[in-house]
């Protein structure tokens, strides 16, 4: 029996696979399997072709990348037009609609030969049990159920569940298409059994969500109160999620007229006194650098999400890119610091949008949170989180003795003054983005300019100390390094798992806290690396070279970087860590500059 | 740390209790001197504390104002006063919310967010210290330079045709507009006033002449001979068309008082967000079970 398999289906707009696949997730999340689903569109905003990949598992996954075990198309255009998203390799099992007419050996797949290849009348099958071809995605529901032993009880129970208003006669017409492809499958068997073992947790319990909806969540359950913001792709679901519930919690959604408004109503809703957040993705942190440059220089808490896609300007919209990382770092004119994090899958959202919440009150600072399409719009199981186990930090308010004198700005050991809100008597200030005193007073003058500019940094210099914001494994003496952020992690992980297995001495690190650079933290890590990569989804291999900027990298450490929306898999990053060993053994490792 | 403090309801009736201890950057003459003082004046007539006011302002000669007053001032960047201002409001609407800059904020770098604080109806009131010019950067033209005018940034002379920011903001549908001068400091102070009252976004262009940069031909004295209070005009300022008629002659005539006040208000933006949130809020959830709506079963 199997622990894991991906599966990979394509069709036509209004084939349903998507739907398909969404069920094949709900149904493995109940039961307790691991899972993780990514969709994938053509640029038409209806119809046209339509794609999705869900890998199921009995272990804890980080990616749904990779050769997919299981192919499914509905024609094979439509297939074929997802390229990379789908690969076929030699192991996979592939099931296609025979009215397509291809011959099982003519499969128009290049250099490969599938393990496995089952043309089945699906249309065929859907007619005669549903009486229309509309139910073709129910029918390959059952073929999977039947060859892989997937959720076969609870597709079908939420299948009837969600078809429950169509009425009876459509439920009665889904159940006997489900049947249908279950009783094909048993009738023609795999060449071998790749039916999947049960879960190891029990069923029930596990949340299914995507990073978008954790990210909005984590934001109510944060004390988040106000969201402005302005759609855009592929960051709007967390607008969208805060549109229906923040409401209930006494919060208000505004929709801005523009990404500048969205981040500047949110400046002044934190200013005002509430936990403020405004989510957006590159095209629009370009238009908001102005606000976070406010943002800091008033210190005033704020929480900026940017979903991230493919750039520059509009680039690819809807697909995953790692390149907003300077931007987050260093956009806005004048000196500035401000925390940015980044989460690495659907479940540590949360826990991530919580500590920017936290950073940013603690701190009163901005705080940019980098997440991507991947993680943003990924179906992902997450175990149960426990939510009493996090602390909620508030912004640190005057006291009475402060405000008999208050001064807003005021010096402080830690950088951190108290932080007065209209209607607090004695707490008046004028807040600015004009360099001020300590009690907001303007000033050109340099020495003030310089005091001040020393306060915002010195305030958030305790954070580079936080170990628990990087994610360290492995052998401490390990000669070889493994480092990603974001979404990409997911698939180190797993990679360095892989690699570990064969006997490569690596070690893992991944930050969430991405700036300020945490320089201590790197040098110890790196203190017995000889080689290793950075693996990152941008053409210029950003994080790799702001690294670089601010810690001496041993000489063998390399850059393993890919424009986005071009996936890697968890064998191909495991390769190139095997050839770092072998080059190390051959004592090259000295030679391997670091990638241009 | 702190417990909340409680918001003190004491009334302030004294203009001098919203006078700061900053002292204006602005010229001897400048007419924004005048509309602070119509300022203080009008708050100490309303009589809210200066902690419970909000004064937001943008980039420019006049958006120094909320500095010199009392009030918890924001002075934000270049034409983002509304949007600021308006989260303001919504997180907390108990606080009056005025929000002040000048031609160039509101009209060129900030015009795009007027319409849309229009059609929102935040309660809060916008007060725009028109100028004609780019004072703080020496001479510019501004969005409400009259035709023609040479500046240094139009040496032959300007191309384009000014904005009428009355009959804009008429247009974008505000409840309230006036136009004051400091020639009328008794005016412009009972517009204030009026605009603040107005439960709604409010609208006041305060024709405030630069001493040092405008027309020598459009200063204070000149207002006091050109000006033409609208109250003496027999003007119905619950007549959108004849409002609309008389901020035609922007930029000719200047016309003082309250051109438009819609007569029925409509809720405010900020009323309706307490009722939805009041109604939606009643089943009173804890963010502590927020991710069980993602529990699979």
């Amino acid at each position: 029996m199997l622990d894991d398999l991906v599966f990979g289906m394509a069709g036509s707009g209004g084939d349903g696979i998507v739907s398909a696949g969404e069920f094949l997730i709900s149904s493995a999340a109940a039961e307790g399997y691991h899972a993780i689903m990514t969709k994938s569109f053509g640029s038409q905003i209806r119809g046209g072709e339509s794609s999705c990949r869900v890998r199921v598992s009995t272990k804890p996954i980080g990616t749904s990348n990779g050769t997919l075990d299981v192919a499914v198309a509905l024609n094979w255009e439509d297939f074929l037009r997802f390229g990379a998203e789908l690969p076929v390799g030699g192991h996979t099992v592939v099931i296609y609609e025979s009215k397509t007419g291809v011959a099982p050996d003519k499969l128009p797949l290049v250099g490969v030969t599938p393990a496995d290849v089952r043309p089945v009348p699906i249309g065929e099958l859907s007619k005669k049990s549903a009486g229309s071809d509309k139910a073709k995605n129910t029918v390959i529901l059952g073929l999977l159920a039947g060859w892989f032993g997937v959720a076969r009880e609870s597709i079908l129970r939420m299948v009837k569940k969600k078809l429950a208003k169509k009425g009876e006669d459509v439920v009665a017409a889904a159940e006997r298409s489900f049947q249908a492809g279950i009783e094909y499958a048993l009738a023609n068997p795999l060449k071998r059994d790749m039916r999947m073992s049960p879960p190891k947790d029990p069923p029930g319990q596990k949340l299914l969500t995507d990073g978008n909806d954790m990210c909005a969540a984590a934001a109510i359950f944060a004390g988040c109160r106000f969201y402005s913001g302005y759609p855009i792709t592929p960051s709007t679901e967390i607008m969208q999620l805060l549109s229906r519930e923040i409401w209930k919690y006494g919060g208000t959604v505004l929709q801005a007229e523009d990404e500048i408004a969205g981040i500047g109503a949110a400046v002044g809703a934190s200013f005002a006194g509430l936990k403020a957040l405004t989510a957006t993705s590159g095209p629009g942190m370009s238009l908001k650098t102005e606000m976070i440059g406010l943002a800091s220089i008033a210190e005033l808490p704020l929480v900026i999400v940017n979903v991230q896609r493919g750039g520059p300007s509009t680039g690819l919209p809807t697909k995953p890119e790692q390149a907003d990382l300077y931007q987050a770092c260093f956009g806005t004119h004048g000196d500035s610091v401000r925390p940015v994090l980044a989460p690495t899958t659907v479940a540590d959202t949360f826990a991530v949008t919580v500590e920017a919440f936290n950073l940013a009150e603690q701190y009163q600072t901005p705080v940019i949170i980098l997440s991507d399409q991947e993680i943003g719009q990924r179906k992902e199981t997450v175990d149960p989180i426990d939510t009493s186990k996090f602390e909620i930090v508030n912004r640190l308010q005057p006291n009475s003795a402060e405000l008999e004198d208050y001064a807003r700005f005021r010096f402080t050991e830690s950088g951190i003054s108290p932080l007065s809100k209209p209607g607090m008597q004695g707490g008046n200030y004028l807040c600015a983005g004009i360099e001020h005193n300590e009690h907001g007073a303007p000033t050109a003058s340099g020495a003030m300019h310089a005091k001040m500019n020393d306060k915002r940094f010195h305030k958030l210099a305790p954070l580079v100390h936080r170990k628990d914001l990087f994610h360290i494994d492995g052998n401490a003496n390990a000669p070889i390094a493994l480092v990603s952020w974001g979404s990409t992690a997911g698939v180190c992980r797993e990679a360095y798992e892989i690699a570990k297995a064969e006997g490569v001495g690596v070690k893992l690190l991944i930050p969430i806290l991405l700036f300020p650079i945490a320089e201590e933290i790197y040098r110890e890590f790196f203190r017995s690396v000889k080689a290793g990569l950075v693996v990152e989804g941008s053409h210029q291999g950003q994080f790799f070279r702001l690294l670089r900027m601010q810690v001496d990298l041993p000489a063998g450490l390399r850059s393993f970087c890919k424009s986005g929306a071009n996936p890697f898999s968890p064998r191909e990053v495991a390769r190139e860590l095997r050839h770092a060993m072998m080059a190390l053994q051959s004592g090259k490792a000295d030679t391997l500059q670091p990638q241009e | 740390m702190s417990a909340e403090l409680p918001v003190i309801a004491a009334s302030c009736h004294d203009p001098k209790d919203f006078k700061s201890e900053l002292k204006p950057i602005w010229c001897p003459g400048c007419g924004d001197f005048g509309v602070l003082q119509a300022l203080y004046r009008a708050l100490a007539a309303i009589g809210r504390p200066p902690h419970e006011i909000a004064f937001v302002s943008g980039i420019g000669c006049s958006s120094r104002i909320p500095g010199y007053t009392t009030a918890y001032g924001f002075n934000t960047v270049h034409g983002r006063c509304l949007p600021i201002a308006q989260g303001i409001k919504l997180a907390n609407p108990e606080l009056l919310v005025l929000g002040a800059g000048g031609d160039g904020d509101g009209f060129s770098i900030g015009g795009g967010h007027v319409p849309h604080a229009v059609r929102r109806n935040i309660d809060l009131t916008y007060i725009v210290m028109d100028n004609q010019i780019y004072g703080l950067t020496k001479g510019q033209l501004s969005p409400t330079s009259k035709p023609d005018l040479k500046t240094v940034t139009s040496p032959h002379g300007a191309l384009e045709a000014p904005v009428n920011p009355l009959l804009y903001l008429l247009a974008y549908g505000c409840g309230f507009v006036a136009q004051g001068t400091p020639a009328d400091m008794a005016g412009l102070t009972q517009i204030l006033e009026d605009a603040i009252r107005y439960p709604g976004f409010s609208f006041v262009n305060v024709q405030s002449p630069c001493v040092t940069f405008g027309q020598d031909d459009w200063q204070v004295k000149q207002h006091r001979a050109a000006m033409k209070p609208l109250a003496s005009l027999n003007h119905d300022p619950t007549d959108l068309l004849a409002a609309m008629d008389k901020a035609r002659s922007y930029g000719s005539e200047l016309y003082t008082g309250v051109l438009y006040k819609n007569p029925s208000p409509p809720p405010t933006y900020d009323q309706l967000v307490r009722e939805r949130q009041k109604a939606l809020g009643a089943s009173n959830p804890s963010p502590s079970r927020i991710l069980d709506a993602f529990l699979q079963k």
